[in-house]
């Protein structure tokens, strides 16, 4: 038996008469499952209705209930809870009393079960893109503030560098400079290589952008209050120049085109000491490279780790800082990146709440603004950067790989 | 009579709702009916109305609630650990923890002392705030004059906290770690004197027991220029006296009561705060950057212990980046046994009468109240 909506006229003709409802099938004739279906006591009142109905209808009304609830059993029996079913459907007009005015059916209930949905990264790039635009405002910023402090160093001859433990025991070595800016600029290589290798650059690369921009900004106030004098007579400062701003604007512009390097010949100028760039880059390379690698890669681990240390112990052997500018930026490196990332990480934290201090930093909104689209802790996933369909992968290095 | 109409009540709650009704057998009054025809309450004494005032209301919501008998209530078994422990001795090697760091602090600025070069082989550094502030005399005294008013006003206030103890511990540990940061900064580089007015006192190259006359000296004066005991140089990154303003109006701001009164007293103290920290620049005692070093050390010390602190959730999460601080283990010794973040409550060491502090933690009672469930 198919469903009563669907009956036609000789079908709903057929099931009166079976029901002893015969009194029905001329007036009804025209009725179809689905008008049968939409009767009311109304319809009673009026002619024709009204002239074969001998009890306004009631009878053949709890009738077609009857069949509604019958049909809705047939048609779902699988694990649908049905209220007010009461076993034997054809009995009598008795079973239909369940308290339930008006015929209204609450046949199946379903209880929506949300599926658990692995938490969704959403690149957004554009985010990323104000991060590097703030990072690259930072970088620009911190030139022009080197270029402003070396008008203000004192000259060696008329304030000798200060006395500094470290410079005590240890005597300079000419090339360990190099060495430092060598091991920088391996380690910013393999950094980038490994970045590229990251399924979510993008979150990745907002982080980095972020961190650096806000450490090089902190860099500059403390660059800019107070002028350490030079750390040791082998500096050869470049001469002042005393208000010509073009050509301030010209050292701006080679400082900024050589990385700020002295290896490739852009950084003479003098003043930039507390706090240290290139401890601060080494260090930060370094914890990104840790904390987005597996877990397992132990040698990786180590082998950037011992090229940190060696570069950071090569600056204070060249004595091109005090000691005092790289520990403070260790230390400043350090607790800022574990702060952003514990709080990147917990979810409670990015919120304001009485116990979250967290919140009391000066650039938490830009934090939230930046971190409020992920849910969860960024999975270290890799998948390869363009696709090479052409080139043949042998080995397959990482193992999460996401064929997406 | 009454039994009937209880059945036609009962018989109506079956059909009409549907509602479980449980009843617990340390109920000593009877089931009401619901028009509440009899008060069993009114057979019971009033209830005080001098203490426990959020229990009364409780007990009054009580009554209203138990009108209509849909309330189930399930008796907890009070814990007997406390999740607050006090655990003075804890507190005791804290301030053990503070009190050997200034010591030793007092001895590297000894040492430091000899190393400082003198004023005319070294000149002033070029400083930013110098070179558009002159120099005013009485600043200083002003800036030491405020460090002792902000320190007795937090000494009353942790004195009449009743989480003393825990409190006592976390201001020594992190003064300790702020002081012990110190010696290492002062001792790896030494920079000239900010000013020229500064008279160092001559330098002892190599009489030990001079030197530790100084020591002696410095801690007895408590390291200020005002009791005369601090003319020795060196020690200027970073700022001992901005460390000390710092640390106690957070300390101030945090264990105290959030409500508009007191928010006069936050700001009051703040302004405090602030003008001693100008001040120590006024007087050219510091270089900017002694300054703004230690504002920045002490309060992210200070957040990142009481987050640490306050935030369960994080103490057992993997990806938690605080503890890699070097003394995360010495926070672990300290707070292991602290479950909550620790909430402002008075209680005065003598008793006062309680007319006049009435309940001073407004903001906090409700949350409070039922806590000390």
């Amino acid at each position: 038996m198919n469903k009563v909506a669907s009956w036609s006229e000789d079908e709903v003709s057929l099931w009166l008469t079976d029901q002893g409802l015969q009194e029905y099938t001329e007036a009804l004739r025209k009725y179809d499952g689905l008008a049968l279906l939409n009767l009311t006591t109304e319809d009673f009142k009026k002619t024709p209705l009204s002239r074969v109905t001998s009890d306004g209808g009631r009878l053949l009304l709890e009738k077609i209930e009857t069949l509604k609830i019958e049909h809705h059993m047939n048609g779902h029996t699988n694990g649908h809870m049905v209220l007010n079913h009461n076993g034997n459907v054809g009995s009598s007009a008795k079973a239909q009393r369940n308290g339930m005015a008006n015929g209204f059916h609450k046949e199946l209930v379903q209880i929506p079960m949300p599926e658990p949905v692995s938490p969704q990264f959403s690149p957004e790039w554009g985010k990323t893109a104000v991060a590097l635009v703030y990072a690259l405002c930072c970088f620009v910023f911190t030139t022009v503030v080197i270029s402003v402090v070396h008008e203000r160093v004192p000259p060696k001859e008329e304030t000798p560098p200060l006395p500094d433990k470290f410079f005590d025991f240890f005597g300079r070595v000419e090339w360990a400079f190099t060495v430092c800016e060598i091991n920088g600029m391996v380690l910013i290589v393999l950094w980038i290589i490994q970045w590229s290798l990251l399924k979510h650059k993008s979150i990745v690369a907002r982080r980095f952008c972020f961190i650096v921009g806000t450490l090089y900004l902190y860099r500059c106030i403390t660059m800019y209050i107070t002028t350490l004098p030079v750390p040791g007579m082998h500096f050869k400062c470049s001469p002042k120049v005393n208000g010509d701003w073009q050509s301030q604007m010209r050292r701006v512009m080679k400082l900024i085109a050589g990385g700020g390097l002295t290896i490739t010949g852009s950084h003479n100028m003098c003043g930039d000491y507390l706090y240290s760039g290139h401890t601060v880059m080494l260090t930060l390379t370094y914890l990104f490279m840790r904390e987005y690698s597996p877990r397992r890669f132990w040698w990786f681990h180590w082998g950037c780790w011992s090229l940190c240390a060696v570069g950071v112990f090569c600056i204070l052997l060249a004595h091109d800082h005090y000691t005092i500018d790289v520990v403070v930026a260790y230390f400043i490196t350090t607790r800022l990146f574990w702060w952003y990332h514990t709080m990147a990480n917990q979810q409670v934290l990015k919120e304001t709440s009485q116990s979250n201090f967290f919140a009391n930093v000066w650039w938490y909104r830009f934090f939230q603004y930046l971190e409020s689209n992920v849910p969860a802790v960024v999975p270290r996933h890799y998948q390869k950067p363009f696709s090479w369909r052409s080139l043949h992968w042998s080995h397959v290095k990482y193992t999460r790989i996401d064929s997406d | 009579m009454a039994q009937t109409q209880l059945l036609d009540e009962q018989d109506d709650g079956q059909i009409g709702e549907c509602h479980v009704m449980v009843t617990v057998e340390d109920r000593t009054h009877p089931q009401t009916p619901p028009t509440g025809r009899t008060h069993p309450y009114q057979d019971t004494p009033p209830f005080s109305q001098v203490d426990d005032q959020p229990k009364d209301s409780k007990l009054r919501g009580f009554r209203r609630i138990r009108k209509n008998q849909d309330y189930v209530h399930i008796t907890m078994a009070k814990s007997s650990i406390s999740r607050l422990p006090s655990e003075w001795w804890k507190t005791g090697i804290a301030f053990i923890w503070a009190g050997l760091n200034l010591v030793l602090t007092t001895v590297m600025i000894t040492i430091v002392h000899d190393r400082v070069p003198d004023k005319s082989v070294s000149p002033p550094l070029p400083d930013k705030f110098f070179d558009y502030v002159p120099r005013m005399e009485w600043a200083f005294r002003v800036t030491e004059v405020i460090g002792m008013i902000l320190v007795i006003l937090w000494f009353i206030q942790w004195l009449s906290l009743k989480y003393r103890a825990i409190v006592g511990r976390r201001f020594f540990f992190l003064q300790g770690l702020l002081y012990m940061y110190r010696m290492v900064t002062m001792y790896i580089t030494t920079l000239p004197v900010p000013s020229m007015h500064m008279e160092c006192a001559p330098k002892l190259q190599n009489n030990s027991h001079e030197k530790l006359q100084r020591v002696y000296q410095l801690v007895s004066g408590a390291g200020l220029s005002i009791t005369g005991s601090h003319r020795m140089c060196g020690d200027f990154l970073y700022s001992g006296h901005t460390v000390m303003l710092t640390l106690t109006f957070l300390f101030i701001y945090e264990y105290s009561p959030r409500s508009r009164l007191w928010t006069v007293y936050h700001v009051i103290c703040g302004l405090l705060s602030t003008m001693g920290v100008a001040c120590i620049l006024l007087g050219h005692e510091h270089y900017s950057l002694d300054v703004v070093v230690a504002y920045f050390i002490t309060s992210r010390l200070f957040y990142w212990y009481h987050t640490m602190a306050n935030n369960q959730a994080l103490r057992g999460s993997p990806h938690n980046y605080l503890n890699r601080v070097w003394w995360s283990f010495m926070f672990s010794f300290l707070e292991k046994n602290v479950k909550l973040s620790v909430p402002c409550t008075f209680s005065w060491p003598i008793s006062v009468p309680s007319v006049s502090f009435k309940n001073p933690c407004r903001s906090y009672s409700k949350v409070q109240s039922s806590r000390e469930e």
